[in-house]
């Protein structure tokens, strides 16, 4: 590798590489937001329309203003089950916004320590690295391999070729070894699960 | 990497949320409260009171309409474009100069982006391993970043990404004579999937 560039120092660098790597592994939840201002911009469009209309002497798309407010005013004599029918609604629609809101919302995804980048690499792309190493160490077809990836475990599903045992603590070793060279961060812990149940080999 | 800005977005899903629950409550309370329905009816009705003399007290030169409504109509004018240019904002800060540096008393050094994006394009093109590779700069903080994303064949190991990615970005440094800070990002795609393995006997 060429030490050149590499030995200048990368400190000045850290906090921008800190804020890109926070906000690549976070989501930024623009598509609630989207929908929740598509929303509001409806409903605002719908009002003015209303007004409009009204001032304009033509007959309402919905209803005009007056029979919004008159429907605002008597909603306490709405029957009580449709009253919590509607609450119920609003109140699941508002815990699911109030989640999004407050969660940190982590991506699918894993930082790798590098010295020149910051780098972001999909948990399926790891699983996909894992499923093939798993599949070739334990002799078996990688479409029999099936590899989960949290954000501190990675979990080897495998499913023998029947008639061939598997080496579970070999693929595990295996495993091992590869996530210790990619240096992720978080780390991940391995496990290898191997099924009860043969297949038929291919 | 991009500008949104992500504390607003959660602030308005919050504040959505929180004005949803509020309505939720009131209505639950309505349904369930005989005291607080009778409530409501007389604050409605003295409410409703106040708003048509209102209306009927502000008339529009000779029109029978109030100009509340022109006002009304103005607010909504009003929110409807703070809420557009709030989704408007939405994943920009795209930058076109990699480099503008103050080089001599007399003129500015600027280098354009697309020198950097083509040459990792054609560096990292080459490799049969990725299925696509997307340069694309950055404004963050003020300072320029280089966004590598590219897609890889299903179980092609991250460090081999790594290592040839940093190999281009090394290169790149060494024409530039300065580093660009860069974010390389590995993603399989959708076409990751269909591949398929065929066994060699």
């Amino acid at each position: 590798m060429n030490s050149a560039p590499a030995d200048r120092s990368s400190a000045p660098m850290t906090p921008i590489y800190g804020r890109i790597s926070r906000r690549e592994l976070h989501s930024p939840r623009s598509t609630v937001a989207i929908i929740v201002a598509v929303v509001a911009i409806l409903i605002c469009a719908w009002l003015g329309t209303e007004i409009v209309l009204l001032m304009i002497g033509q007959p309402a798309l919905l209803a005009t203003p007056t029979e919004l407010a008159t429907g605002v005013a008597s909603v306490s004599t709405v029957p009580a089950s449709l009253l919590t029918t509607i609450a119920l609604a609003c109140a699941l629609i508002a815990i699911v916004l109030l989640i999004v809101a407050v969660t940190p919302g982590r991506r699918a995804r894993h930082l790798i320590d590098s010295e020149r980048t910051v780098t972001v690499v999909d948990d399926e792309v790891i699983a996909s690295a894992l499923a093939g190493r798993a599949a070739r160490v334990g002799g078996i077809n990688p479409d029999n391999t099936r590899v989960s990836i949290s954000r501190r475990l990675a979990t080897v599903h495998l499913v023998p070729t029947s008639g061939q045992p598997v080496q579970r603590d070999s693929v595990q070793q295996a495993v091992r070894d590869q996530l210790d060279g990619l240096h992720l961060r978080p780390t991940l812990q391995t496990r290898v699960v191997v099924a009860v149940g043969g297949k038929v080999g291919t | 990497m991009n500008n949104t800005n992500r504390a607003l977005n959660r602030s308005v899903i919050l504040v959505t949320g929180l004005a949803l629950l509020a309505v939720a409550t009131l209505l639950g309370l309505l349904a369930t409260q005989a005291t607080l329905r009778d409530a409501w009816a007389s604050v409605a009705d003295r409410v409703g009171g106040t708003v048509a003399d209102w209306l009927q007290s502000t008339p529009l030169a000779n029109t029978r309409n109030s100009w509340i409504w022109i006002i009304v109509l103005t607010l909504l004018l009003g929110v409807v474009g703070l809420l557009l240019s709030f989704i408007l904002r939405q994943g920009r800060g795209h930058s076109g100069h990699l480099i503008s540096e103050q080089t001599s008393d007399w003129g500015t050094t600027q280098v354009d982006s697309t020198v950097a994006e083509q040459a990792l394009q054609h560096a990292l093109g080459e490799h049969p391993e990725f299925l696509s590779t997307r340069v694309s700069t950055y404004r963050v903080s003020r300072d320029a970043v280089l966004k590598v994303s590219v897609t890889c064949r299903r179980g092609t190991s991250p460090a081999d990404v790594v290592h040839v990615v940093e190999q281009a970005l090394l290169a790149l440094d060494e024409l530039l004579g300065l580093r660009i800070p860069a974010l390389l990002q590995i993603s399989g795609g959708f076409r990751v999937r269909t591949g398929h393995t065929t066994r060699v006997p």
